[in-house]
């Protein structure tokens, strides 16, 4: 059985510029990894190499052992790969359950339209009093509660979150926080991209610290927290 | 109060005919940051191909019409993956297809007079007669303009709000990038807003060439004014371009029958640049500045 997502020397960036440089990951079902490190390091940018928003330069995707580098973003999606971005990328002018239906555009997923957005509304509550308000007048918070709920609607073999908790208030952050453990529990295979790595150590299974576009560092999260040198030098901790 | 009601009617027409060429605008504007300024040079193609059909061929009117739509849709679709999916990835994409679409739009136009001349022709789908209440005259071919542009507007929001193909359409114009990661192919959209955006042109050119007559480089001024009610609306609002349409076709009308014709399109612009100053964004547009 292979790994639900493997990345060999994956090499991608912008224009003449390469941002991420020769990275290579495992991830096996069920499990959770986070990229950590600090901002602009290529954290995003990996992250849009694997759902095809961004081309790979060099370097095999593969999906349960198939490859995947070369295909058109829809077609990434259709293979079972999520990705919620930063900064949500609402549809702005659809009302929260246009944007949650949306997530089950694809063929596959659209029969199951009905029972996934019951489970998504038994994990965020919230949306379902808001499911009538127009994406642009929600609340930071809320926003990204549609944002990972979308993406959980089309269903897909492994979730990628890009910084769910950025920029939100303590409170906030806290019931994010409680998404992603239920999730865990449930099973899913989720790559976070987090920048409080002491925090997301708590929940992942491996963290992958990403510096300068090469990962630096790999273990779990009790030898993050037990690596005061890695703390300090990368994460200001 | 007669005269009222004859500038209303034919205000409403004049609306009708803008909004159903400005729709194809805003929305290929909406989705892909294009400018098409080969879009006159569509008008005229279906008002042509109308004319060909109905006069050469001898098929009744709506054989015709569809093949004007299909004509100018394939014409959307050429356009589509000969200029603009190559510069798609540019970052000059806006600048780059702008004029790419005004050579192409120079070349259609030319076709077009070298295959049926500079002389004026009338478009034989024109319907004649007229509906008389009291003193009020209304031809019968402003009424089924303005039924026809009822009708479309009705489709479009139809296939927006109600197809999947609208959902696709709706979201990639919304964020592209969020649209790619629910799976939606934006090339296919792109090609289909093309294709529709050439058809409505189609319709619209048909219209305009039955109360005007046809030229070569008949869309020139049409084409002028969809831009400026699109700019009024704000660019890439489909539904504020319609309403933007009817008032702009409403006071036009009713500017030609104080002032006289040859003021109407002076003073419209002195509106619009009113608008623009007041709300430069548009006035259903959203605050995002558009780079040219």
């Amino acid at each position: 059985m292979s790994a639900a997502l493997e990345l060999h020397g994956v090499s991608s960036g912008y224009g003449h510029h390469l941002v991420i440089r020769d990275v290579s990951l495992t991830l096996e079902d069920g499990k959770l990894a986070a990229l950590i490190g600090p901002n602009g390091h290529g954290k995003t940018t990996l992250l849009r190499t694997i759902s095809g928003l961004v081309r790979a330069r060099q370097g095999r995707i593969t999906l349960g052992g198939r490859s995947i580098e070369a295909l058109r973003p829809d077609e990434i999606v259709a293979a079972g790969i999520i990705h919620v971005p930063q900064g949500d990328l609402l549809f702005p002018d659809m009302t929260v359950l246009e944007n949650l239906r949306m997530g089950a555009y694809l063929p596959d997923a659209a029969p199951l339209e009905a029972q996934r957005l019951e489970e998504v509304f038994a994990l965020l509550p919230k949306l379902k009093e808001r499911r009538s308000q127009v994406a642009s007048t929600l609340s930071g918070g809320e926003r990204r509660m549609v944002g990972i709920g979308r993406g959980l609607m089309a269903g897909g073999r492994i979730l990628m979150l890009d910084e769910p908790s950025l920029g939100l208030a303590p409170i906030v952050i806290d019931q994010i926080y409680a998404v992603i453990s239920s999730l865990r529990a449930s099973g899913r295979t989720i790559l976070i991209v987090e920048e409080n790595a002491t925090r997301i150590a708590e929940y992942a299974d491996a963290l992958h610290l990403l510096d300068n576009g090469a990962f630096a560092w790999s273990g779990t999260g009790a030898e993050l927290l037990s690596a005061p040198e890695i703390l300090a030098t990368y994460l200001g901790g | 109060m007669d005269v009222l009601v004859q500038i209303i009617a034919s205000g409403l027409t004049l609306g009708a005919m803008y909004a159903i060429s400005t729709i194809g605008l805003a929305l290929v504007y909406g989705s892909l940051n294009m400018l098409n300024m080969a879009h006159g040079a569509l008008l005229a193609l279906g008002g042509y191909i109308c004319l060909y059909v109905m006069t050469v061929l001898g098929l009744p009117a709506l054989a015709g019409v569809a093949a004007a739509m299909i004509v100018c849709g394939l014409a959307g679709l050429v356009i589509y993956h000969l200029a603009a999916r190559p510069m798609l990835a540019s970052r000059n994409f806006e600048t780059q297809i702008f004029i790419a679409t005004i050579g192409i739009g120079a070349v259609l136009e030319n076709v077009i007079l070298r295959l049926f001349g500079p002389q004026p022709v009338a478009q034989p789908l024109n319907l004649g007669g007229a509906l008389v209440i009291g003193n009020v005259h209304i031809p019968a071919q402003n009424i089924l303009i303005l039924a026809v542009a009822v009708l479309l507007m009705a489709a479009v929001a139809y296939l927006l709000n109600r197809t999947r193909m609208g959902r696709a359409i709706r979201a990639t114009a919304q964020n592209r990038d969020a649209a790619q990661l629910m799976g939606i192919r934006v090339g296919r959209v792109y090609a289909q807003v093309l294709a529709i955006s050439g058809g409505l042109a189609a319709v619209s050119g048909i219209m305009i060439s039955s109360l005007s007559g046809l030229l070569p480089n008949m869309g020139g001024d049409p084409m002028l004014k969809a831009f400026v009610i699109c700019v009024v609306a704000g660019l890439g609002n489909v539904y504020g371009a319609v309403a933007s349409a009817i008032v702009l076709g409403l006071l036009e009308s009713g500017i030609q029958y104080v002032f006289g014709v040859q003021y109407s399109f002076a003073i419209l612009l002195v509106l619009v640049i009113a608008v623009l100053i007041w709300r430069p964004a548009g006035l259903f547009g959203k605050t995002q500045v558009v780079r040219l």
